[in-house]
């Protein structure tokens, strides 16, 4: 009986198998990969694009959160998958610019990964305690001179962990490594409790998980990296400082597949994002967690992302920070 | 406005059939998903929260903390009835739960962790009520030090679940911090034992360990002696928990609920080291000692009331600083912030309606994971009948499944085999799992916060004693280890 | 094995394994930065301090294996055959790792029907038909509770695709 049903399973599968040949993409549903754990950045954005992405695509996406090693694990699942456009990928600045740039061992380049698309940019601010002392930038890069301070991050090679080192070296600190400790903690929200509870003297990292404490009086901003204010952060933006070196320094989201996915495909999730990108619910949910929603086309995506490696790769070099073995 | 004032447009807020029923239908979901391994109260926390999205704000939270609640309270089912934790917070329950349903006490077992549940539930909630403001300044004051200090003191639990031998014990639990260190070095990013695989660099997962440090090796003894089992009786059996059992157990029960309390209100720890912690110290001054790791039903308790303290406490961090205390309040913290709510002081001032709905709502909780409880063991009970060598290839495929679906990674089921025969070996061997356990969740965060702290400190040790928190642990880790060491001593000379 | 043997073997494994991880293990395995300031901040450091105290509780059961009278008793019970009984353990063994290997390319449905029922057939069951149904409807019933309620991309393989 079993080799029965096993027989008439096998001949349904060819059927579905020799119409998939002839079907047009997507005829099933789709596996989106997150990186990170949920209820983090990467998460919450992609399950909020999810629903109007969904319906664009007139298929459903199984999310699926593939956690570690700061994003690596969930990486080279999609790295390794066939590139059929039927795994796909919620890339970040973190897994994407900062890591290749940063880790010498990593198990992918930037190579390896076809982007479809960055579909949301978050802006970077550094903040300290209110009762530090720190009223400006001018003030915490004296201090970080004079006695030195430290820094908090989500891990090394983490986004936080480099934007606070290219701050300071922009600002003209001589040598960031040195004069700055770097007190790396196991995720995002344990960064910010660190900046709290003062074991460290300030943190660099998105305006989304920085704009609960900073409403709630309990951490100060003192500077944003856009050209514009952002609303919430009554603080000065790194133009005005003089700064426009930081603007390279913003935190995205964006689409990828391995990198032998077709043009065709490619092409028709630049359309689907254009699509899914309008829906309002989604905007406003995500202009008010402070993200600006800014959809790029296959190509721009590409662009953008190479030269936010490229200017991360160079400070990397000149500072030494690159982690070998 | 006064205290009524707010307390009435809480009630305005959640006196309605929604929230209740968001309430309720959030139990049931969190007892069903923490009664399957592998999904786990925090898998069904993260899948219910999309849908929480178009719902009234404190409907959406208190559908969420429903199922948080109903989750930490589903795991001890399968703990108790086929040795396999739904969620890493029940893995406590295991040492006492399933001797007692191998004994065909499980009825028994599993209502007294319900009435420890809900026990341990009000008196958590009670606490975030009154004492929020201070436990969360408190909470502030934890900087890696303090941490250390008392991880450190968490790690003389290891002594509490050894049994037998408090040599084998630390053999365990050495094994344990030592797979503990695969992965990525936290200060310098390096590679540890990772052997250039991907799927290494991000550290063993912790439930595929844990499954297979417990359910795995009780399937390959099934295999080793298939016939070892018949004979006993593995039914619901027909006792059911008396109210004498929980007069008995009520001391061990409150004990549990505040240290729940405690260490959920400090932001890192978890439910997991609570419920070991309870457990220990139900079992260091119960007059009954001897029995605890054999079917005691105070070690059940003790443990639900340990990890269910937990939950009401872990919002503590969470309203009144923002800070996540673990990862399920990091997923509900996601929650907060897309209704545009701002957890953290203000929110005390800008939204105090919402925060006393979210009280009165928690208040009702418990009552609710009293009946939805009562009736999740009923509906359980056939599993306690199935006959173990079909019961076993369930588990097993349960188990496949539920590993998977952790982290969406194959890999995972690999590790989870691994770590069965480890398991089947240590049993084989007489080395206890609950050691390995506690010393697998807690070895990275004494190593992390030792770390930091040097790091914080430029090298000098002196910062390990840097204020009165950390001199208090401290202090009660040696006068524990003294405690431990006379007590074997002791052991040793009435051997001879 | 009685339970002296047990306490003597454990202890030499633990010593052996202590000298393996100093000796070989934490140098080679573990690759720390050349540029490190304090040596309690070395990614070795901590994995080393537990290679030690291995090797210690390994030396300490060494000594209280001593101490424990000889005619200390069985440790384990015995099983009837127990020839048969390793030759079971190794079918398991087996099972596992085709399991592992067969999961990403059959898909875990295909996958788990075989494993129920090779692994009911190596406990022995008494109740061949109901393990012949259960072997069926459990991962199904499993694949459709986790494809379909809790929205997991349970893997499918590369020939039979369920809806």
């Amino acid at each position: 009986m079993t080799a029965k049903v096993l027989a008439g399973a096998l001949a349904f599968g060819v059927g579905l198998g020799v119409t998939a040949a002839f079907a047009e993409y997507p005829e099933r549903p789709i596996n989106m990969v997150i990186p990170y754990s949920a209820g983090g950045a990467t998460d919450i954005s992609a399950r909020s694009i999810a629903e109007p992405l969904g319906k664009a695509v007139g298929r459903p996406l199984v999310m699926s959160n593939i956690t570690g090693a700061g994003g690596a694990t969930g990486s080279v699942a999609v790295q390794n998958a066939k590139p059929d456009g039927y795994t796909m990928l919620f890339a970040r600045v973190g897994s994407h610019t900062v890591n290749p740039a940063m880790k010498e061992t990593l198990p992918y380049t930037l190579d390896d990964f076809r982007f479809v698309t960055v579909y949301e940019i978050n802006p970077v601010a550094c903040a300290v305690r209110p009762d530090s002392g720190i009223e400006s930038m001018e003030d915490l890069v004296a201090l970080t001179e004079s006695e030195g301070t430290s820094y908090s991050s989500s891990g090394v090679g983490s986004m936080l962990h480099l934007a606070a080192v290219f701050v300071l070296d922009e600002f003209g600190v001589s040598d960031p490594l040195e004069k700055a400790t770097h007190i790396p903690q196991k995720g995002g929200g344990e960064a910010a409790t660190a900046v709290l509870n003062g074991t460290v003297t300030f943190i660099c990292t998105n305006t989304s998980a920085l704009a609960s404490f900073v409403a709630n009086g309990q951490l100060k901003p003192l500077m944003v990296t856009t050209d514009e204010p952002v609303p919430g952060f009554d603080v000065p933006s790194a133009s005005s400082l003089g700064k426009p070196g930081l603007k390279q320094l913003v935190g995205w989201t964006g689409i990828a597949g391995p990198r032998d996915l077709p043009d065709d495909i490619a092409a028709k999730w630049g359309d689907w994002m254009a699509e899914a990108a309008g829906n309002e619910t989604f905007v406003e949910q995500m202009t008010a967690r402070g993200s600006v929603i800014e959809v790029m086309s296959p190509e721009d995506a590409g662009a953008f992302i190479q030269k936010q490696y490229e200017t991360f790769r160079a400070l990397v070099d000149r500072l030494g920070m690159r982690i070998e073995g | 406005m006064s205290l009524i004032d707010n307390v009435m447009a809480g009630f305005a807020l959640v006196g309605n059939v929604d929230a209740f029923l968001a309430l309720a239908i959030g139990i049931v979901i969190g007892v069903i998903g923490g009664a399957i391994p592998g999904i786990s109260a925090t898998m069904a926390v993260a899948l219910a929260l999309p849908f929480t999205f178009p719902m009234q704000p404190v409907n959406g939270i208190l559908l969420l903390l429903g199922v948080y609640k109903g989750g930490i309270f589903g795991g001890s089912i399968p703990a108790i009835l086929i040795k396999t934790p739904g969620t890493p917070a029940s893995s406590a329950t295991i040492l006492d739960g399933h001797p007692m349903a191998e004994r065909g006490e499980a009825g028994r077992a599993l209502g007294m962790a319900l009435w420890a549940s809900c026990t341990a539930d009000v008196i958590s909630n009670l606490s975030l009520i009154l004492l929020a403001g201070w436990l969360a300044s408190f909470a502030l004051s934890f900087g890696p030090p303090e941490f250390f200090a008392l991880i450190l003191f968490s790690l003389t639990i290891i002594a509490g679940v050894s049994g037998e031998s408090l040599l084998r014990g630390a053999l365990s639990a050495l094994l344990g911090l030592l797979l503990a260190t695969i992965g990525l070095d936290l200060v310098y990013g390096t590679n540890r034992f990772t052997f250039g695989n991907p799927n290494l660099m991000g550290g063993l997962n912790f439930i595929a360990v844990l499954i297979g440090l417990f359910a795995i090796p009780e399937i390959i003894n099934t295999v080793w002696n298939p016939t070892g089992h018949v004979g006993k009786v593995r039914t619901l059996g027909s006792k059911w928990v008396t109210f004498a059992d929980y007069r008995r157990c009520f001391r061990s029960i409150l004990r549990g609920s505040f240290i729940g309390v405690f260490l959920g209100s400090i932001p890192g720890i978890g439910a997991a080291p609570a419920a070991f912690l309870s457990y220990s110290e139900a079992r260091r001054t119960s007059p009954n000692k001897a029995n605890f790791g054999k079917g005691e039903i105070e070690g059940v308790a003790a443990s639900e009331a340990g990890n269910n303290g937990v939950a009401g406490a872990t919002l503590i961090p969470l309203l009144a600083l923002g800070v996540p205390g673990d990862v399920i309040t990091a997923i509900i913290i996601g929650a907060f912030m897309v209704h545009g709510l701002q957890p953290g002081p203000m929110m005390f001032v800008m939204n105090v309606d919402i925060i006393y709905g979210l009280f009165i709502g928690l208040i009702l909780s418990s009552g609710l994971l009293f009946i939805v409880g009562s009736l999740a063991i009923r509906g359980f009970k056939p599993v306690a009948d199935i006959p173990k060598r079909i019961l076993m290839p369930i588990v097993l495929v349960l188990c496949i499944y539920g590993v998977f679906a952790v982290n969406n990674n194959i890999f995972d089921v690999g590790v989870m085999f691994v770590m069965g025969w480890v398991g089947f070996l240590m049993s084989r061997y007489h080395i206890p799992a609950a050691p390995f356990l506690i010393a697998f969740i807690l070895g990275p965060l004494l190593e992390d916060n030792f770390r930091q702290s040097m790091l914080m400190s430029g090298g000098t040790p002196d910062i390990l004693l840097r204020g009165p928190i950390t001199w208090f642990f401290w202090g009660l880790t040696l006068i524990t280890i003294i405690a431990i060491t006379r007590g074997t001593l002791d052991k040793a000379r009435e051997k001879d | 094995m009685s339970k002296r043997a047990i306490q003597f073997q454990l202890g030499i494994g633990a010593c052996l394994g202590c000298l393996f991880l100093i000796l070989y293990a934490i140098p080679h395995w573990i690759s720390s930065p050349s540029n490190i300031r304090n040596i309690v901040l070395s990614p070795r450091f901590w994995p080393s301090i537990v290679a030690g105290l291995t090797g210690l509780v390994g030396l300490g059961l060494l000594v209280v294996s001593r101490s424990t009278p000889h005619e200390s008793g069985l440790a384990n019970t015995p099983i009837d055959a127990p020839r048969a009984g390793l030759i079971r353990l190794a079918g398991l063994a087996g099972l596992m790792v085709a399991t592992f290997w067969l999961l990403p390319r059959l898909g875990m449905v295909w996958v788990s029907i075989p494993a129920f029922l090779a692994l009911a057939f190596l406990a022995r069951t008494r109740h061949p038909k109901t393990a012949l149904v259960c072997a069926v409807a459990v991962p199904m019933l499993l694949y459709g509770f986790f494809a379909h309620v809790a929205g997991i991309a349970i893997p499918q393989g590369d020939y039979v695709r369920l809806p």
